[in-house]
C-alpha cells in the first residue's frame, strides 16, 4: 500500500483497516502524532489529510485513498516554522507537551477554515483536544496571535 | 466564503447512490393502518440513534440513550455550526472519518466515533426534533417546508441513499440500534404516505 506523508511517498505492507496512527508511528517511525485514547476523544493523534484535521487513530489507512498526510513533522517550511508553531513558542503554550502536536495541527487546520475566529469559536475548536495541564488560556492567546500573523500575510 | 465552499463540496461528495431497500408503496392503506405505521416511525425517529443528530439551531449534537447514561450534549464541546458539518469549529469528519466502503469492522470499538461511507453531519435545522412529541415530529415530517420538500417516495429514497441513516440499524460498539429495520422503516413510510400522512391527535 502506498501513502504520501509530509511530501514523501511510502510503501507499507499493512492491512487496510490498520489505523493511520499505527502506520505512522509503528511502520514509518513518524512519532509526532501521539497515541492518547485510540477512540477520538483526546485528539493527540491529529494530523492533516489534504489540509483537513483528522484523528489518525480513527482513519483506516485503506480509507486514505489518494489523500496526502501531513504530520507535525511536515507542518513547517524548511526555513521557518508554521505561524501556529511560532505562536506556541511565543506564548509558551506547552506544559507537559504530550498533546501539543495535536493542538498545533488542529489549530492550523482550524485557522485555514476560520481565519478570524472569536474566543468562543477558538474554545469550540480547541477544547476537542484534551490538555490535562489546562493550557487552554494560552492556547486561545496563541491561536489569536497566529490568526493575526496570518492576516498580515 | 471558504467555509461555504467546503461545506458544499463535502455535502456534494456525500451523496452516494446505493439501493439497499425495496421501495414499493402499498396499493392502499387506511388511516388506521397509517397511524399504526406512524407509531412505529416515531419509535425510530425518536430513538437516540436518530434523534441525537436531529437538533436545531443550537448546533449541538446530543448524547442520549442507554449507551450514554444521562442525556447530555456531545462531549468535547462539539458544535456543528451553521454548516452542520462543523466547518466553523471542528469538522464532524475529523473524528467521524469517512470510509471508502462499508467494511464490517469499522464500528466495533466501544466509544469510538461512528463511521460510514459518507461525510458525517448534523440533520438540517428544520429537521430539529430531539425531545419532541409524536404529534410534533409527525407534523414536521409531512410538511414539505420542513422535510426537504419530499413526498412519500422522496422520503423513502432519502432513507435508501443516506448511509448515516443506515448506520442507525447497525451502529456497533455496543450501541443500541434503532428499532425494526431499514426496510421495515421504509415500508412504514410508504404505508403512512399512502394513507395520507395521518398524525395522532394531541
Amino acid at each position: 500500500m502506498r501513502l504520501t506523508v509530509n511530501g514523501t511517498e511510502h510503501e507499507v505492507d499493512v492491512e487496510p483497516d490498520m489505523p493511520l496512527l499505527w502506520v505512522l508511528r509503528d511502520e514509518l517511525n513518524i512519532t509526532g502524532p501521539k497515541y492518547g485514547c485510540g477512540i477520538a476523544q483526546c485528539g493527540a493523534c491529529t494530523v492533516h489529510v489534504d489540509g483537513l484535521a483528522v484523528r489518525a487513530c480513527q482513519l483506516a489507512v485503506g480509507d486514505l485513498a489518494d489523500g496526502a498526510v501531513t504530520t507535525i513533522e511536515g507542518l513547517a517550511q524548511p526555513d521557518s516554522l508554521h505561524v501556529v508553531q511560532q505562536a506556541w513558542i511565543d506564548h509558551q503554550v506547552a506544559q507537559c507537551g504530550y498533546c501539543q502536536s495535536g493542538q498545533i495541527m488542529q489549530a492550523a487546520a482550524f485557522l485555514d477554515l476560520n481565519p478570524e475566529p472569536t474566543d468562543e469559536e477558538i474554545d469550540a475548536a480547541m477544547s476537542a483536544i484534551l490538555c490535562r495541564c489546562g493550557t487552554y488560556p494560552r492556547i486561545r492567546a496563541a491561536v489569536h496571535a497566529a490568526a493575526a500573523k496570518l492576516q498580515e500575510g | 466564503m471558504k467555509l461555504k465552499v467546503l461545506a458544499a463540496c463535502l455535502l456534494a461528495a456525500s451523496s452516494p447512490v446505493l439501493a439497499e431497500v425495496d421501495i414499493t408503496p402499498p396499493t392502499s392503506a387506511t388511516p388506521a393502518e397509517g397511524l399504526e405505521a406512524w407509531s412505529r416511525i416515531y419509535e425510530v425517529a425518536s430513538h437516540p440513534r436518530c434523534a441525537n443528530c436531529h437538533t436545531g439551531a443550537s448546533d449541538r449534537p446530543m448524547w442520549s440513550g442507554p449507551s450514554y447514561g444521562k442525556t447530555r450534549p456531545h462531549g468535547m464541546n462539539i458544535r456543528a455550526g451553521e454548516s452542520r458539518i462543523g466547518a466553523e469549529h471542528v469538522l464532524c469528519s475529523t473524528c467521524h472519518t469517512t470510509k471508502s466502503d462499508d467494511w464490517a469492522k469499522a464500528n466495533t470499538t466501544s466509544h469510538a466515533a461512528p463511521r460510514v461511507a459518507m461525510d458525517w453531519q448534523l440533520a438540517p435545522v428544520e429537521a430539529d426534533w430531539f425531545g419532541r412529541t409524536s404529534v410534533e415530529i409527525c407534523e414536521q415530517l409531512r410538511d414539505p417546508e420542513r422535510n426537504g420538500d419530499r413526498d412519500m417516495l422522496a422520503l423513502a429514497e432519502h432513507l435508501d441513499h443516506d448511509l448515516i441513516l443506515h448506520w442507525a440499524w447497525k451502529p456497533g460498539g455496543g450501541r443500541e440500534p434503532a428499532p425494526y429495520s431499514l426496510q421495515a422503516h421504509v415500508n412504514d413510510i410508504l404505508i403512512w404516505g399512502t394513507a395520507g400522512f395521518p398524525c395522532p391527535e394531541n
